[in-house]
């Protein structure tokens, strides 16, 4: 499965990690990590220590989730990226908007 | 059912056999034809076009390796699934039977349940294939609707940005022709004092939903630009329009880049593509690097419109690629990359040559071309180019206000958010005589402007210019003065008089500054060519008559027709 | 029943597909298989080994479908024969397909009026 989630134990914090490459193919899949009606984390993390490539539409889907998670107030970090994706995410300043580590 | 009845053709020689299977078939429910040798199965398909042929593989007249290949290539795509009856048991008969078509044997003495159920397996393969073939037509129809459509896009959206001058003698660039629907957009347009505008886009996604935003870009790019609306304008229009349009997720990476002719300048503004350059002369490099999020993410309130401005002497060129260049991956998953990149730009040694070797380095790394690249190059020129900018208007025939005068006070509130030269610029072309004259008009405007603004009201030195390095602390400072501005004001003073013959324009320009030498500076102007020199020895060439007054505070400039 | 020249069991599964037209079935095999024996003849006369391949092949395949194994056999090394090109080899099994024809159609009209009768 590229895309995995968890939710932290007190419900606060949802974990979604991706393998390979995260692109257009896994929109429906990453969506439905997120939106799920059971849960209300207040924390998103997107877990990138397995994302190789990340293309604009995975750009595209990150803003999507910040969106949902409530835009500006959202809290979302983006974790181990590798310096491929962290130079992607760079260029697009996505720092701006996102927690990066 | 009535659908499960077949017409089975029957192709055996030995009457009894054939008498036996024409039985168990038509038992099954299905139409039989039999024919006793292969010729006459041939003739019988043709005739009946049955969907399915039990053939027996040694025959007379014509055998039914023979009549089983020319069945096969009557029936074209459709599937006429061929079981040969066979007693034969070496395999190279078999092989035979295969070469020629067959899809199947059936080895006798016959085996009535394994014949039906052969029957039916075949059956439902030849569904299956009808069912493709009708898939795979539907799929080509709407494909080439879909391509249709395109074209008709396209050539909707040429319209839009052609009006461009993307075929300037300074420019070079390549795109595929299937760029718009890759999301990428290449715009370029003269401001109406000569500047030349460059964007470069690349929408999220591809097809139509990473085309349709390019349409509004354009339009807000080019109308704004023949305007004189300043780079920081244009970008804070383009960003909301393209929030407001498109949908979350969808965004436009760009760079977005001002040469002026006249200032021998370069302003960018890089939002999520990867670095431009500014490839100087002397085979040095300035990176142009994204400082901002793509047009289209942002509200219009978080929005940094914030430029970098770098000095640009003839022989320089700006360059500006897509992300297919750095993306482009070989058969190792390997991208092409940034210092692959750099390397062709180290060896370069002909300029013109640079698009050309780096599609070879491109190629030759991935083992084919690729064809979803986009590159601009912009070189920096002599002014000469001042006269081929036309000022966009719509020409009513009217003469327009020929005798009027009218005074407006910028203030420091104002001068820090409004540019009021695109404004005062329409008010002016409202005179027909003074049309012509647009772009020239603009230039002056524009020029005695920041003049005022820059060295009158925020008191800037024009000598840090010198260098490069005071040059863009220049710019700082501009950019830090300007966003606390708290006093001073700028005054547009325009007088015009005219009659059916012609008339004049009388400007002024005046500040609230502590004026300035203007002997002296004129006379320094005159010996300098640093970045600084220009500004004033362009009012007057292009006016017909300049001077300054109250010790530098006013500058006044006329135009005649 | 363990019989070499006819299988009762082929030929009550023939019975059971062809219903009615079972009769028919059998004169249809008689008849053909007096035609084959004709050609047969004519080939080996001619010396026309293929067309004695062609005509034993065919033989041999409704033999079989019919029950008639020992005939089916008989073709069998007929159609071997003549692929090789060994014509000496033919004479003598000609005659022994002949008289197991004989028996074999014989049973088989035996079979045709007890079906008729029966």
């Amino acid at each position: 499965m590229a895309i995995s989630s968890q939710l932290s134990s007190d419900g606060q914090e949802l974990t979604i990690s991706i393998q390979g490459r995260f692109d257009f193919s896994l929109h429906q899949a990453f969506r439905d990590a997120y939106e799920r009606a059971d849960i209300r984390p207040r924390r998103y993390v997107i877990d990138l220590e397995g994302t190789n490539y990340l293309d604009s539409s995975a750009l595209g889907m990150l803003l999507l989730l910040r969106d949902y998670a409530g835009g500006d107030d959202a809290l979302i970090s983006l974790i181990n990226c590798n310096p491929d994706v962290r130079k992607i995410l760079g260029i697009s300043n996505f720092g701006q908007l996102f927690q990066i580590s | 059912m009535a659908s499960d009845r077949l017409v089975v053709l029957i192709a055996e020689d030995s009457p009894a056999d054939r008498m036996l299977l024409s039985t168990i078939v038509a038992r099954e429910g299905h139409r039989v034809l039999t024919a006793a040798n292969g010729l006459e199965a041939v003739a019988l398909f043709e005739q009946e076009r049955p969907q399915l042929v039990l053939m027996d593989a040694l025959m007379p007249v014509m055998d039914g390796f023979e009549a089983a290949r020319r069945i096969k290539q009557m029936a074209g795509e459709a599937l006429v699934p061929v079981i040969f009856l066979t007693s034969l048991t070496e395999s190279e008969a078999l092989v035979r039977c295969l070469e020629a078509g067959g899809d199947d044997f059936l080895a006798k003495p016959y085996n009535r349940v394994i014949l039906v159920a052969k029957i039916k397996a075949m059956e439902r393969l030849r569904r299956l294939q009808a069912t493709v073939l009708e898939q795979r037509d539907l799929i080509a129809r709407h494909n080439e609707h879909l391509l249709s459509e395109q074209r008709v896009a396209k050539a909707v959206f040429d319209k839009v940005a052609h009006s461009g001058c993307l075929d300037a003698p300074n420019i070079r660039y390549l795109q595929s022709p299937h760029a718009l629907f890759n999301g990428d957009l290449l715009l370029a347009a003269y401001n109406p004092s000569g500047d030349m505008y460059v964007l470069l886009g690349d929408f999220t996604g591809h097809g139509l939903p990473a085309a349709i935003g390019a349409m509004p870009l354009a339009e807000v790019f080019y109308g704004m630009a023949a305007k004189g609306h300043s780079m920081p304008e244009i970008l804070r229009e383009m960003n909301a329009k393209l929030k407001r349009i498109l949908p979350v997720g969808v965004f436009c990476c760009a760079t977005l880049a001002s040469v002026s002719f006249q200032r021998r300048t370069l302003k960018v503004w890089n939002g999520g593509l990867p670095d431009g350059y500014l490839l100087r002369a002397d085979g040095s490099r300035e990176p142009l690097v994204s400082r901002h999020l793509p047009l289209g993410v942002l509200d219009a309130e978080d929005f940094d419109e914030r430029c970098e401005v770098f000095p640009m002497a003839p022989g320089d060129r700006l360059f500006l690629l897509s992300d297919g260049v750095l993306e482009a991956e070989n058969a190792d998953h390997q991208l092409f990359g940034e210092q692959r990149l750099l390397a062709v730009f180290d060896a370069n040694r002909q300029p013109q040559r640079l698009f050309d070797e780096i599609l070879t380095a491109v190629e030759r790394f991935r083992g084919r071309a690729q064809d979803d690249l986009s590159m601009i190059e912009v070189g920096m020129m002599d002014v000469g180019m001042l006269s081929s900018a036309p000022v966009p208007f719509v020409d009513t025939g009217q003469q327009g206000p020929l005798d009027w005068s009218a005074s407006f006070e910028f203030r420091a509130e104002s001068l820090r958010s409004f540019n009021p030269l695109p404004f005062l610029l329409q008010l002016l072309l409202e005179v027909r005589g003074l049309r012509g004259q647009g772009g020239a008009l603009y230039s002056v405007l524009a020029e005695l402007y920041s003049n005022a603004l820059e060295h009158g009201v925020m008191e800037l030195d024009s000598s840090l210019k010198r260098d490069a390095a005071g040059f863009s602390r220049y710019y700082r400072e501009r950019g830090e003065r300007l966003a606390c501005l708290e006093h001073g004001f700028v005054r547009f003073h325009l007088q015009v008089r005219g009659d059916q013959q012609g008339g004049r324009l009388e400007l002024g320009v005046e500040d609230s500054g502590k004026g300035f030498d203007v002997a002296r500076v004129l006379a320094e102007q005159e010996r300098l060519d640093g970045f600084c020199g220009r500004g004033l020895s362009l009012v007057r060439a292009l006016s017909k008559r300049c001077a300054w007054e109250r010790g530098g505070t006013l500058a006044r400039a006329e135009f005649h027709w | 029943m363990d019989d070499q020249h006819l299988d009762n069991a082929v030929l009550l599964g023939l019975q059971e597909v062809m219903e009615d037209e079972y009769p028919q079935l059998l004169e249809t095999f008689i008849n053909d298989s007096r035609d084959r024996l004709g050609t047969l003849q004519q080939a080996l006369g001619a010396a026309d080994a293929q067309t004695l391949r062609l005509a034993a092949h065919s033989f041999k395949g409704s033999c079989s479908n019919m029950g008639a194994p020992l005939l089916a056999g008989l073709c069998r090394q007929l159609e071997d024969a003549a692929r090789r090109e060994c014509l000496e080899e033919v004479p003598a099994l000609l005659e022994r397909i002949a008289a197991e024809f004989a028996i074999v159609s014989i049973r088989l009209k035996g079979e045709l009026q007890r079906h008729r009768f029966g």
